[in-house]
């Protein structure tokens, strides 16, 4: 349909083949002269204040080179955003089991854990809040920090969406289910743990590479812990190796920690985590209780919906206040509705903490109301799609926000995909006739819509630099991170397709603060859409000064120009070579290196009135698994699953697929099998044979289909689909499980206790694989 | 202490602590580091080695076991040219490469598994990547990349045998 030569055709990803061979460096694979090894002295209690710490012992360990504490940082190492309320090392108090105290720069990593051992520390324990449903009681302990506006400082924030009067409509509402749902703490798994290497410059600077999604975010922390000008601070991003939206605050306190170490030694130092310190360490999907009134009337049209949530931030607020906003905004499903009103509070905890996940609260928010999305359609007796495609969000509707929508709305294309697609009227009734038995089959489904790219949450623009070198390469920088889904791909389509060069002529950069621009964190599924339209603005840039030099250079005028291959051909049939026209280019003294930049447009929302436009664009998907549900021993198979998501036009189909995917797979891993749970602020999975995730059997073959809906604000049409894919695989597969065994599980994971008994079958929790992992190499 | 091994269908001689594994001494001290740590405890895959040609978790192999054995890690599969083979090619052309973490033992696998067959049902392949996790990919391309493979390899051995 297109007449792209790039987009949207097959093309392999610009970084397989380094990784295919196994030469990718990530930064574990950095093995430097003379370099140090870091550990840290992480806290084996959930919440205490510091009364002695002395680490003058560890530098008798042999070996061990240097030691800092929060007073080797300005100000304690504070920082945090939009609450500043971290510590790169922990000041006077700890608040979860994992958090650093102290940190130990070695000659080897043996060496290191005795440095830490050797630390004398004693904390008296505080009153740990491992309940949020009373975190916000008068006498709980507190663990949020002093505030002066009266406010109980376990309170975080609280989002809301308002419209009309709630109560009024669900009195007149002719069936009202009133439904409470919770999710676990999920952690994000990415099988490279957490890591970075500091390497200290002759200037008294630092350069650090650290595994992290945010560059800028990251060199503006080292900046401020450690007091360094901006030149002094540089931040290179090497293969991440996986992340999810995990790798930002814990890549942050570490690599500010072995900067500090280098300053300290003037010598490299690495830090990388064992799996036990990763997954006790690092932040986690916020847990959720949720509780949604719903009503309808008997034609089945929805006309309210009330959310109350609570959200679980843990010991720090990290992104739960913004999380809770998108979960706010999507709590009540892709629907039209007469009266709505959500509120989702956050509130600390001394469980972990919780940050950034993919689907970022609305893979919460999703679960819940899409279950009760089709517990209302069962107890109106109508078939879920039928009743999803009867009240979802169409083009020209208003949202329950007072948002119009104007354009790129694909969810009644997505579900009827999907329905066709699995076959779902024939199985559903088959399904629902099956004889009683062990093993049993039902088919469910999930609908969801997505804001694109950060919404309300603040500033939403990239920048890409591009320039021609002397070789006449392209070299082609983002601020924005690739840690896996493909967007080095994706702009080097797009810089290739605008440049009308081959792809192997453009070397798409990592990133580093010293060549790329500051273009935002990379999160939110935003670099296809944000950081492609910053790369699509700089090559038209730069397309434009070789144009007028092919133009000078075949004496006609810009529009006269064609191209075959990277060639220009002139009126006359002359033939000039990308090379020849890049020389001349030069040689006329025209600049060969520019920018582009793109700013989202202006949304608007009312933080208090709960009403505006939260996002400019939505990701619209439905998502039909088919299960097996062995009852004897509560054992669930996906046997089948069917996505369709209407991600506006798809430029790099390999990747887009590789997303879906993937995402469903985590879905399925969060449906079925992964909680992480804490007992008294105790995890009690610390590695991957406890933490189960899925594996190549736990996947079913998956058929994923594109609704390519034109956006006309993204690149080419494209708006995005990292996030979304994940987000209505754990409600499908519920809802299938409800399908087959006529039992709605309200609480995730569905796991073997759940779908037998209809409970979590709770073991008394233990302290003991924290305190063994936090003190073992 | 001294281990002579064969790594990647070189001879290797070298002095190392008795008590540490196989993947610490691939990457400490022989600098190899496509095998990677992701867990310790034999359950992620991501250190895979071909060890006599079988698929193991170096994390859980003591250097001292490979003493007059031959060890494979992903830098040992190469075609001829010193590119990647038939199965890298595969991985990079079926999109079965995202963050590449697990990628060095999926490769491993893979060519564990065409070793024994090359006439594996999608469900076999599945169950043959069982002991690697990827969080990325959801290992559908992986299955892609490695059907692919076993089909051309199977195609081209009925062609020598013609």
């Amino acid at each position: 349909m297109s007449t792209y030569q790039f987009v949207g055709k097959s093309i392999e990803r610009v970084d397989a083949l380094e990784k295919v061979l196994g030469t990718a460096k990530y930064v574990g694979d950095y093995y430097l002269p003379g370099m140090l090894y870091a550990r840290a002295l992480r806290s084996e209690v959930p919440h205490a204040r510091i009364v002695e710490l002395d680490v003058s012992p560890a530098l008798q360990v042999p070996g061990v080179k240097a030691v800092i504490t929060c007073d080797d940082f300005v100000d304690h190492g504070n920082f945090g955003f939009p609450v500043k309320d971290q510590y790169v090392l922990a000041y006077q108090k700890v608040r979860y089991v994992g958090e650093a105290i102290a940190a130990v720069a070695a000659e080897t990593e043996e060496a290191a854990l005795e440095g830490i051992k050797a630390i004398h520390l004693v904390l008296e324990p505080l009153p740990g809040l491992f309940d949020i449903d009373h975190a916000l009681d008068p006498n709980a302990p507190q663990v949020g920090p002093d505030r002066a506006d009266g406010k109980h400082p376990n309170f975080l924030d609280m989002s809301p969406v308002y419209k009309g009067n709630v109560d009024e409509v669900l009195k007149q509402c002719d069936v009202v289910l009133d439904l409470k749902y919770t999710t676990p703490h999920q952690e994000h798994a990415y099988i490279e743990t957490e890591g970075a290497l500091a390497i200290p410059t002759p200037e008294g600077g630092v350069v650090v590479y650290v595994s992290c999604q945010s560059p800028f975010i990251d060199k503006g922390i080292l900046q401020m812990v450690l007091g360094l000008d901006p030149a002094r601070v540089r931040t290179i991003i090497p293969p991440v190796g996986g992340s999810f939206g995990g790798k930002d605050d814990l890549n942050y306190y570490t690599s500010a920690q072995v900067a500090a170490l280098a300053l300290k030694t003037g010598k490299p130092v690495r830090m990388t985590f064992s799996r036990e310190e990763s997954m006790i360490a690092s932040y986690k999907r916020d847990a959720a209780h949720m509780h949604i009134q719903l009503g309808a009337s008997h034609d089945g049209v929805l006309r309210a919906c009330r959310a109350k949530h609570t959200f679980d931030s843990g010991a720090y607020a990290s992104q739960t206040p913004f999380t809770a906003w998108r979960g706010s905004i999507h709590a009540m499903g892709a629907y039209r509705y007469d009266a709505c009103e959500v509120e989702i509070t956050s509130v600390y905890s001394n469980n972990g903490f919780s940050g950034a996940f993919r689907g970022f609260g609305n893979t919460e928010a999703c679960f819940a109301i899409e279950q009760a999305i089709d517990e209302m359609a069962d107890a109106l007796g109508m078939d879920p799609i039928d009743f999803r495609l009867k009240n979802c969000l169409r083009l020209g509707d208003e949202t329950p926000h007072g948002q119009i929508l104007t354009q790129s709305v694909g969810l009644t294309e997505c579900l009827q995909i999907v329905r066709k697609a699995s076959d779902w009227d024939r199985k559903r009734t088959e399904y629902s006739r099956q004889a009683a038995g062990d093993i049993r089959r039902g088919i469910g489904v999930a609908a969801l819509f997505h804001g694109t790219s950060l919404g309300a949450e603040g500033i939403d623009s990239a920048t890409s630099t591009i320039e021609i070198e002397n070789d006449h390469t392209i070299v082609l920088t983002s601020g924005l991170t690739d840690y896996g889904p493909g967007s080095r791909t994706v702009y080097t389509i797009i810089a290739a397709e605008e440049l009308g060069v081959n792809m192997k002529r453009i070397i798409m950069l990592r990133p580093d603060t010293n060549t790329a621009i500051d273009s935002g964190p990379t999160v939110a599924s935003r670099s296809t859409m944000v950081g492609g339209n910053a790369v699509r603005n700089a090559a038209r840039n730069l397309a434009q000064t070789i144009n007028l030099a092919a133009s000078d250079l075949l004496k006609c005028s810009v529009d006269q120009l064609y191209r075959v291959g990277e060639d220009f051909v002139g009126p006359s049939e002359e033939v000039v070579r990308w090379d020849a026209v890049v020389d001349h280019a030069r040689d006329m003294g025209l600049v060969l290196s520019t920018y582009g930049k793109w700013v989202a447009p202006k949304i608007d929302w009312d933080h208090h009135g709960g009403r505006g436009t939260p996002y400019f664009a939505y990701h619209f998907a439905a998502h039909v698994a088919e299960v097996e549900v062995d009852v004897r021993i509560g054992k669930t198979q996906v046997l089948n699953y069917w996505a369709a998501h209407d991600s506006g036009t798809v430029i790099f189909p390999e990747g887009a697929y590789g997303q879906v995917y993937g995402g469903v797979a985590q879905g399925i891993g969060y449906a079925l099998l992964e909680e992480a749970l804490y007992a008294d602020g105790y995890l009690q999975s610390v590695n991957f044979d406890t933490y189960l995730i899925p594996t190549s059997m736990d996947v079913p073959e998956i058929k994923a289909t594109f609704v390519q809906t034109y956006f006309s604000e993204g690149p080419y049409g494209a708006k995005n689909i990292a996030e979304p894919a994940m987000v209505p695989a754990a409600p499908a597969v519920l809802n299938a499980i409800a399908h087959a065994i006529g039992r709605r599980i309200r609480d995730l994971p569905a796991d073997l206790e759940k779908v037998v008994l209809g409970e979590a079958l709770r073991k008394k929790g233990s302290p003991v694989s924290c305190k063994i992992g936090l003190k073992t190499k | 202490m001294k281990i002579n091994f064969t790594l990647n269908h070189q001879p290797v001689s070298i002095d190392v602590p008795a008590g540490i594994t196989l993947l610490r001494m691939l990457r400490d001290y022989l600098g190899v580091t496509g095998p990677k740590e992701g867990c310790g405890v034999g359950e992620c895959g991501a250190c895979s080695v071909l060890l006599d040609g079988l698929l193991v978790d170096s994390c859980l192999v003591l250097a001292p076991q490979v003493e007059g054995r031959e060890v494979v890690t992903i830098e040992g599969i190469r075609a001829p040219d010193g590119g990647p083979n038939d199965l890298q090619k595969n991985f990079i052309k079926y999109g079965a490469v995202q963050c590449g973490i697990c990628i060095p033992g999926m490769v491993l696998a893979g060519e564990a598994l065409l070793a024994r067959t090359l006439h594996p049902s999608r469900e076999e392949i599945r169950d043959a990547l069982t002991g690697n996790l990827c969080r990325c990919t959801g290992y559908q391309q992986i299955v892609d990349a490695i059907e692919a493979t076993a089909l051309e390899r199977s195609r081209l051995q009925e062609q020598q045998k013609v």
